[in-house]
């Protein structure tokens, strides 16, 4: 053979596997792993270590934190325990975090894969709805839902799915209005595939790498908005989060500035790891940076 | 014997903000099996407009088949049912694409396309499809194609692209294989071997060639037959040597005069002066006319038809009156 091949010097390995060896040179993004990794774990079997109930009140209020060895971040407003309330906040508003993210995804790729794919009135119809979708105030549409439905955790995650849609679905239809002019979906049609094929298998996985940073990001968005709703009081009044820890102690925070401040970092670094790690998965899904 | 692929007076209108305009007028063309079949023309004369309505593929709307039919081994495929068409594209008649660098989805391994390809027409398990997919690259003269197979298409050059996707027509031995300008943006010496493959391939599979290219030298080297095309129709057709070494029609002599001849310095190239009209600014007469040193008052009222005048068919007035 004469011709010039640009021969690699690795052994091509699957999708997957080469996507890890992208990631795990992405310093930002293994800090984010690990920072969830900690809040995770902290959330999942923290209470082995510290046993606690976060709606008992246990001692006198506002006691700062790292004065009584009990309770080491200190107790709220009505003296329940804060670090109780911190390792079992967790839980739910990363439930309800990667939940709504899941809805979020599954409702806007499907959406608006079929919209940009199929284009004309197709495209008017579902752009339409999502419009309808995107000019209602997210926060309010969100507090209608819950109250209509007794707010428990799925009710939360299901509101914030139904406001955060639209935007994931004008995003994949922009991709797939992009990608779908390009050659190699004309060559898959060449080969006989099917519309269904070449929505799933040619144009999405193209179209991932915005869409998992966008995912990443909703589920950024999805852990403040149930913060905010649990803020406002709508969160379930039945299970400690640190949303709800933030709107109940919000009253007293120049008296006592812990009760706030705790949760507050808690979900600020949650979504800074969860971040990170969206930009690393996005560099690691492009097959042009691989090589580097 | 009739033709494999048999198309005739083929009609192809696109809505356009300028309003409706044709993009192929009555356009006829044949080709059997094992032949080679050369279609030229510069840009947007209607050649890929044409494979692509072999293929079903034009884009509908705004595009529209307005008349004429398309025969594939005497069943017609203008008005064929959807599924019936995706059965025989990949299958009955396949395609090469002009860029293979952006012809091959860029998130699968090449082995993976290719088995994709064939599981699409056969029964065939993933890893039997797989290894036919190695043995198909090997086939096309890709070197060590068991690791190639597992490459994504960045790690391939152009002619290896090339390769991989005739690998990928190929792949369910097509009846009619169109190939769309395959070497047009690939390296001389790499397009030297694409021919090559191009031909043995034939011979191996039987198939019927179209090749679309604007390349005559592609066309000394290929091609059995030549149809030129301008402004969406045929204006001469024949035999390759008739049109390479007699070019009846202006046009077609102004694309033989394109080609430079090694060790002729005395030979100055002739360029053809203009380019073609655009399609929604087609008088009555002859789309050549105002390109053509021959032209007169007949050229611009009449459009001429494919007729044999002179040595071979050729849609010319001048050469039926006998000018040139």
């Amino acid at each position: 053979m004469t011709d010039q091949t640009t021969q690699s010097s690795y052994k091509a390995e699957s999708p997957a596997l080469e996507a890890w060896r992208m990631f795990r040179r992405n310093i930002p993004a293994l800090v984010g792993v690990a920072l969830l990794a900690v809040i995770v774990g902290a959330t999942l079997y923290g209470t082995f270590f510290y046993a606690g109930d976060p709606f008992e009140v246990v001692w006198a209020p506002h006691e700062p934190p790292g004065v009584t060895p009990d309770f080491p971040l200190g107790t709220d407003y009505l003296g329940r325990n804060l670090m109780a309330g911190m390792l079992t906040g967790g839980g739910p508003t990363l439930t309800v975090g990667a939940a709504a993210a899941a809805i979020t995804m599954v409702i806007g790729i499907t959406l608006g894969a079929l919209a940009g794919y199929y284009g004309g009135w197709v495209d008017n119809l579902l752009m339409r709805i999502t419009e309808f979708f995107q000019v209602l105030p997210a926060l309010l549409f969100a507090m209608v839902l819950v109250t209509l439905f007794s707010p428990s955790l799925w009710t939360i995650a299901i509101a914030i799915g139904v406001v955060s849609w639209p935007q994931t679905a004008r995003l994949t239809r922009a991709e797939f209005l992009k990608i779908k002019e390009l050659e190699y979906v004309t060559a898959a049609r060449a080969i006989g595939a099917r519309n269904k094929r070449i929505i799933w298998r040619v144009i999405l996985p193209n179209a991932m790498p915005p869409l998992i940073v966008s995912a990443t990001l909703t589920i950024g968005v999805a852990i403040l908005f149930e913060a905010g709703l649990s803020f406002l009081g709508l969160g379930d009044p039945n299970v400690m989060s640190w949303g709800l820890m933030i709107g109940a102690n919000r009253e007293y925070i120049l008296d006592a500035w812990w009760p706030v401040t705790f949760p507050g970092l808690a979900i600020f670094f949650t979504v800074f790891a969860v971040s990170l790690i969206g930009d690393g998965l996005n560099d690691a899904f492009n097959p042009k940076l691989r090589e580097r | 014997m009739s033709a494999l692929l048999a198309i005739e007076d083929l009609r192809v209108t696109f809505n356009t903000r300028y309003g409706q305009v044709t993009a192929l007028d009555g356009v006829s063309l044949h080709v059997n099996a094992g032949e080679t079949l050369g279609v030229v023309g510069e840009s947007g004369c209607g050649k890929s407009i044409t494979a692509l309505a072999t293929m079903g593929l034009i884009p509908m709307p705004p595009g529209r088949i307005a008349g004429g039919s398309i025969r594939l081994e005497g069943e017609e495929l203008v008005g064929a049912a959807p599924a019936r068409m995706r059965g025989l594209r990949g299958a009955d008649i396949a395609m090469i694409f002009q860029e293979p660098m952006t012809s091959l989805n860029p998130v699968f391994t090449v082995g993976a396309q290719i088995a994709e390809a064939i599981m699409l027409h056969q029964k065939v398990s993933p890893d039997q499809a797989f290894k036919d997919a190695i043995a198909l690259l090997d086939r096309v003269g890709i070197p060590s194609p068991d690791a190639r197979a597992r490459d994504y298409p960045h790690q391939l050059s152009g002619g290896m692209r090339q390769r991989v996707m005739i690998a990928m027509a190929v792949s369910c031995r097509p009846k009619v294989l169109i190939a769309d300008e395959p070497t047009t943006a690939l390296d001389v010496t790499v397009q030297a071997q694409i021919f090559d493959l191009l031909n043995e391939i034939q011979r191996d599979f039987g198939a019927a060639i179209i090749l679309i290219t604007h390349d005559m030298g592609a066309i000394s080297e290929m091609a059995d037959r030549v149809a030129v095309m301008y402004a969406g129709r045929v204006i001469e057709e024949a035999q390759a040597d008739d049109v390479l070494d007699f070019p009846q029609h202006p046009y077609a002599r102004g694309l033989i005069d394109c080609i430079p001849a090694l060790g002729r310095e005395d030979h100055a190239l002739r360029e053809i002066p203009g380019v073609v009209p655009p399609l929604h600014l087609l008088g009555a007469g002859c789309a050549f006319a105002d390109r053509c040193e021959h032209t007169n008052a007949r050229c611009k009222t009449e459009k001429p038809l494919l007729a044999a005048h002179g040595h071979h068919p050729a849609a010319c007035h001048a050469v039926e009156e006998g000018r040139i």
